[in-house]
């Protein structure tokens, strides 16, 4: 077989970082295969796709070296970021953007247009759409059928599907699949479950930058189970195997109540989301799920009384009417932990608004010894990686001492470590009779955490069942509901 | 917003863009070389006529539009009238002074910066960014590389503004505003927002990048943007109505035709 891309002995340093992200690697990857890299974040994945098709170091300056490099004559590149794929405002003219580097002729454009965006499933009524107007889901078939318009032999795709709804995911990957049956595609990505079978070669990552296993997909998961719960790297079964480590604490404080009555929250004047009648005890894990768009986001910013609301809204049967009532009762995290971060360093960030004593001082201690940043005190929080900024920015909502604890999507894009971490954090503040209302994509969550399941769909709390903890009778009810 | 902002299509939105950018920064510097009311008035309504009848936008929308620069031709010709230096004295009171000549060089000073701000609205609102850029690497051979830098730059403007809101709240419930210092504040929105686009800003580079796009190629247009009848209309509307204007005031001066600058001095 021929190789269509490959590299040998590369050697690569981010400038600025004391270790190197690739020590004398090689790889080489054959024409007509589906391959997939995996490794924790920050393991050099999304780099080596750069590396492989020519942004390193020609786009992106980052001082590399290697023996020999084979870079493809064709290739295109699916990124991460919907938002950050594009440079025009309208679905055309994105896609116009792409044939005038090719240079085609004005007259040929608008049929190309409409026969890319049919290609990727993207029916629009009128191709001049704005960009903003489509959902994550349909901006990443928008960027695919800006690099099928490349005519590409090999595709990287990096972490498609990372912004993206279930349903969005599945659409992606049924689009890619269809039309790159022939080409090379080099994937990386974490949410593998929907593209295992399609992937033929799976090369696995150390934390370290180097190759752990190279082979077909049931080789390397028989054979690197063990490494992958090391790592933290996702693997098919990675929920089953997980053994949640009893907690014990049952001295229960203070029982909290949360009572919702004909409860709406506006946006521009628009109701976004409407509760008719909603009861939430001490000791409940609420997940709310739904697609994007459906007013899960609103229900939290609403309960916060960040946006404006009306009807009745009790804690504790204090009614809730202002911004100010919530002080202390309510804390909410949001999906990006950089926006909550104040200030410069992680030891600040833990002590922020808590009074300043020999206590705290010991109580900081532990946290940070609990979170693995005991070394990382004194650095700035962005500089943290993305598991450490995730878990620091949920450590510094439970120092708060809510009542009732408001999360947005926590473990998103996380690994399999942190993940499980971070749900047993909040299962401990969760005994601790703290009200858990958590917006997750993730039905592993809703099955083995969750006490309850609420599902928004076009800003109505459509479905609120109990669950059973940790029990399989449900799981085949949940299914229904989630797919 | 949206609806401020959206207005029918009429011929002004048909003329090139480059022609439409030059013709205006021209009359931006007759605008500075004006130093006689009644030519500056006549001036004035002659693009104030375009603005209001040309521009396709509902009377609502324009007053809407043109009140902040009310206030400006406002402020601009009172500080001038009420304290300006002159010799022939109307009306004198503490620090007040109103002379003739203060008079008329305030409500000139008004004018002129009346009719800046109506020839900068006839241009956003009736000029597509994309159009414009287009329009200047076609006509003007505006490098590819600026162009579609400041397209995507634009692209990026509401998603910040989005994302400056999701600060707000989320710094909010981190108890923010307790501690009110203004400095601080900025400090705060400042480095999220900043990190933030500028991750954005590399990202879509990289990704323009990606999508072979070479400043130095040549490359075809998808909008072909050239010159119609329109332009000629729009070229002789201001050639004719503006010379009329300078005839007029000249043979049938209505206010004091007086030189405004101070060449006594």
């Amino acid at each position: 077989m021929t190789s269509v891309t490959s590299v040998r002995n590369l050697r690569l340093k981010f400038p600025g970082e004391s270790k190197m992200l690739f020590r004398d690697m090689s790889l080489s990857i054959n024409r007509g295969e589906k391959v997939l890299l995996l490794g924790t974040s920050g393991c050099g994945k999304s780099t080596l796709l750069q590396v492989l098709s020519g942004l390193v170091p020609r786009t992106i300056d980052i001082p590399m070296k290697c023996d020999d490099i084979q870079i493809p004559d064709q290739w295109g590149f699916v990124f991460q970021d919907p938002d950050t794929q594009f440079c025009m405002p309208y679905v055309d003219e994105e896609l116009a953007f792409v044939l005038e580097n090719l240079e085609v002729p004005r007259e040929e454009m608008s049929s190309k247009i409409c026969s890319l965006l049919k290609e990727v499933g993207l029916e629009l009524e009128n191709i001049h759409t704005p960009i903003q107007h489509l959902s994550g889901g349909m901006k990443q078939r928008l960027a695919i059928a800006s690099v099928l318009a490349l005519k590409p032999d090999v595709i990287f795709l990096d972490e498609p599907t990372a912004f993206i709804d279930e349903k969005g995911t599945e659409q992606i990957w049924e689009t890619v699949k269809r039309i790159w049956k022939d080409k090379t595609l080099i994937i990386v990505e974490h949410k593998i479950e929907k593209i295992l079978d399609f992937a033929d070669r799976l090369i696995v990552f150390t934390p370290d930058g180097e190759i752990l296993a190279d082979g077909n997909t049931s080789m390397v998961f028989t054979h690197y189970k063990e490494k992958f719960k090391e790592f933290g790297i996702w693997y098919p079964g990675a929920w089953d195997d997980y053994k949640r480590e009893p907690i014990m604490n049952n001295k229960k404080e203070l029982p909290n109540t949360m009572k919702l009555q004909i409860f709406k929250g506006y946006r521009n004047k628009e109701v976004k989301i409407v509760v008719d009648h909603l009861v939430v005890h001490s000791g409940e894990w609420v997940t709310i799920m739904g697609e994007n768009g459906a007013g899960k986001s609103s229900l939290l910013l609403a309960l916060m009384q960040l946006i404006k609301t009306s009807g009745d809204y009790f804690i504790n049967d204090v009614p809730i009417r202002k911004t100010k009532d919530i002080s202390g009762l309510l804390y909410l995290v949001f999906q990006n932990p950089e926006y909550q971060f104040l200030t410069n360093s992680v030891h600040d960030e833990i002590i922020y608004g808590l009074k300043n004593d020999q206590e705290i001082e010991s109580d900081v201690k532990e946290i940070l010894s609990s979170l693995e940043l005991t070394s990382k005190k004194e650095q700035h929080p962005y500089q943290l990686s993305v598991g450490q900024k995730r878990r620091l920015s949920v450590a510094t909502a439970f120092l708060q001492k809510p009542n009732i604890l408001l999360l947005d999507e926590p473990t998103f894009g996380q690994d399999s470590l942190n993940t499980f971490k971070i749900l047993e954090m909040i299962e401990q503040e969760r005994q601790k009779g703290t009200i858990i209302l958590m917006v997750t994509h993730d039905h592993h969550i809703t099955e083995r955490f969750a006490t309850r399941l609420w599902e928004v769909q076009n800003g109505r709390i459509v479905t609120d069942l109990q669950l059973n903890k940790g029990g399989n009778v449900q799981r085949g009810i949940l299914h229904e509901f989630i797919i | 917003m949206n609806s401020l902002f959206s207005g029918k299509y009429t011929w002004l939105h048909s003329i090139n863009p480059s022609l439409k950018l030059l013709t205006i920064l021209g009359l931006f510097i007759l605008a500075i070389n004006i130093h006689y009311l009644n030519f500056m008035v006549g001036f004035s309504c002659v693009i104030l006529t375009l603005f209001i009848f040309g521009t396709g936008y509902s009377y609502k929308q324009l007053l809407l539009l043109s009140l902040p620069f009310l206030f400006v031709f406002l402020s601009t010709s009172s500080s001038m009238i009420l304290f300006g230096k002159g010799e022939t004295i109307l009306f004198k009171w503490a620090y007040i002074q109103i002379s003739e000549e203060s008079l008329i060089r305030g409500i000139h000073l008004g004018f002129r910066a009346l009719s800046f701000a109506i020839l900068g609205l006839i241009f956003a609102l009736t000029t597509k960014p994309v159009m414009l850029f287009y329009s200047l690497m076609q006509q003007l051979k505006l490098p590819p590389k600026f162009a579609y830098s400041f397209m995507a730059a634009i692209r990026l403007i509401p998603i910040m503004i989005e994302e400056y809101q999701i600060i707000i709240n989320a710094q909010r419930v981190r108890g923010i505003e307790q501690k009110n210092h203004l400095l601080k504040k900025i400090e705060r929105l400042a480095i999220p927002l900043l990190s933030q686009s500028i991750r954005r800003a590399y990202r879509i580079a990289v990704s323009m990048e990606a999508k072979r796009f070479q400043s130095n190629r040549k490359r075809t247009f998808y909008y072909e943007v050239g010159f119609s009848r329109n332009d000629l209309i729009f070229l002789c509307y201001f050639f004719v109505l503006i010379g009329l204007a300078y005839l007029l005031s000249n043979h049938y001066p209505f206010l004091p035709n007086t030189d405004v600058r101070y060449l006594s001095d």
